[in-house]
């Protein structure tokens, strides 16, 4: 393993790799001395924990090279720093790819469907009708439902993200003392 | 909205990783290894960190001047202890009164609810 935890280090910056390579190296070393006499599913658990730890640290200090202190903010993940200013909360940004990722997969086939379409290309013979089911409308009917639910989950996860929905809830007519910062 | 007084607020709330970090080298300076298994115990297991995690989070907290580099005896294997500095362990005290305010307001609430 420390073999791959070696070659994952050369992901990290060179700078960073000469300032904490060979101690990380040594911390990589004794954890996975001290997991050696575990059951394999805990060794295999600790060494993917290692892994994706080396591979996410790798890609943040990359950032932080890139785009200096303020990067990681653009690509941070999870609550490693939290911040009190709004964030666009990732799940939108990855419903909205999702979502145009169906449009521009929706107009590539309607345009294979217009050149497939006898009027469009003299040399397609004329369309079947072809034998509709029930059992095609049924598959239909729950993947559209599957969707939705899916859709719908996004919006209220994204939502729950924002703080819309907690802000919604908040009750601001109690008289709690406001917080009092210490000195 | 929350409102800022302090400049020592100004990086709270910290999250759960930086925090036991931070409790892990509270009563006396730790390498690397002996933080990940300071945590461990602290959290009884709950929070595992990752080596990759540990140093990005000792990188950030080396360049904002909450830890610093200590020199132990025993630094061989590439063993580097840290410590927290003056401003650590304010930052440190800040949180921990943060933190027991909003869980006296909310035992109160909570309380309350439950009448």
């Amino acid at each position: 393993m420390l073999a791959i935890y070696r070659a994952l280090l050369y992901l990290y910056p060179p700078r960073y790799r000469t300032h904490y390579g060979e101690e990380m190296l040594a911390v990589l070393s004794e954890v996975d001395g001290a997991t050696n006499g575990n059951k394999p599913l805990v060794r295999a658990r600790s060494c993917f924990r290692e892994v994706t730890g080396l591979l996410n640290g790798a890609f943040h200090e990359q950032v932080r090279n890139i785009f200096g202190a303020k990067g990681n903010s653009l690509f941070s993940f999870g609550r490693f720093s939290m911040r009190s200013e709004f964030r666009f909360p990732k799940a939108t940004v990855t419903l909205m790819c999702l979502i145009l990722a169906g449009v521009l997969l929706t107009i590539d086939k309607a345009k294979a469907i217009q050149h497939s379409l006898p009027y469009a290309n003299p040399q397609v013979g004329p369309i079947e009708p072809e034998q509709f089911t029930l059992l095609p409308l049924l598959l239909l009917t729950l993947a559209a439902a599957c969707l939705g639910g899916v859709i719908a989950w996004g919006i209220v996860f994204a939502m729950r993200r924002s703080g819309v929905q907690r802000l919604s809830e908040l009750d601001l007519t109690t008289s709690d003392s406001p917080t009092k910062l210490p000195n | 909205m929350r409102h800022v007084t302090d400049k020592h607020i100004e990086s709270l709330p910290l999250s759960e990783p930086v925090l036991m970090i931070l409790l892990g080298l509270a009563d006396q300076p730790r390498h690397g290894y002996a933080i990940l298994q300071e945590i461990d115990k602290m959290s009884q297991g709950r929070v595992q960190l990752s080596t990759g995690t540990l140093y990005g989070a000792l990188h950030r907290l080396l360049e904002d001047g909450w830890i610093e580099r200590f020199s132990e005896n025993d630094n061989s294997r590439g063993k580097q202890a840290y410590r927290l500095t003056q401003l650590g362990h304010r930052k440190l005290q800040h949180e921990v009164h943060r933190l027991k305010h909003l869980t006296r307001l909310a035992s109160t609430r909570v309380a309350r609810g439950a009448v």
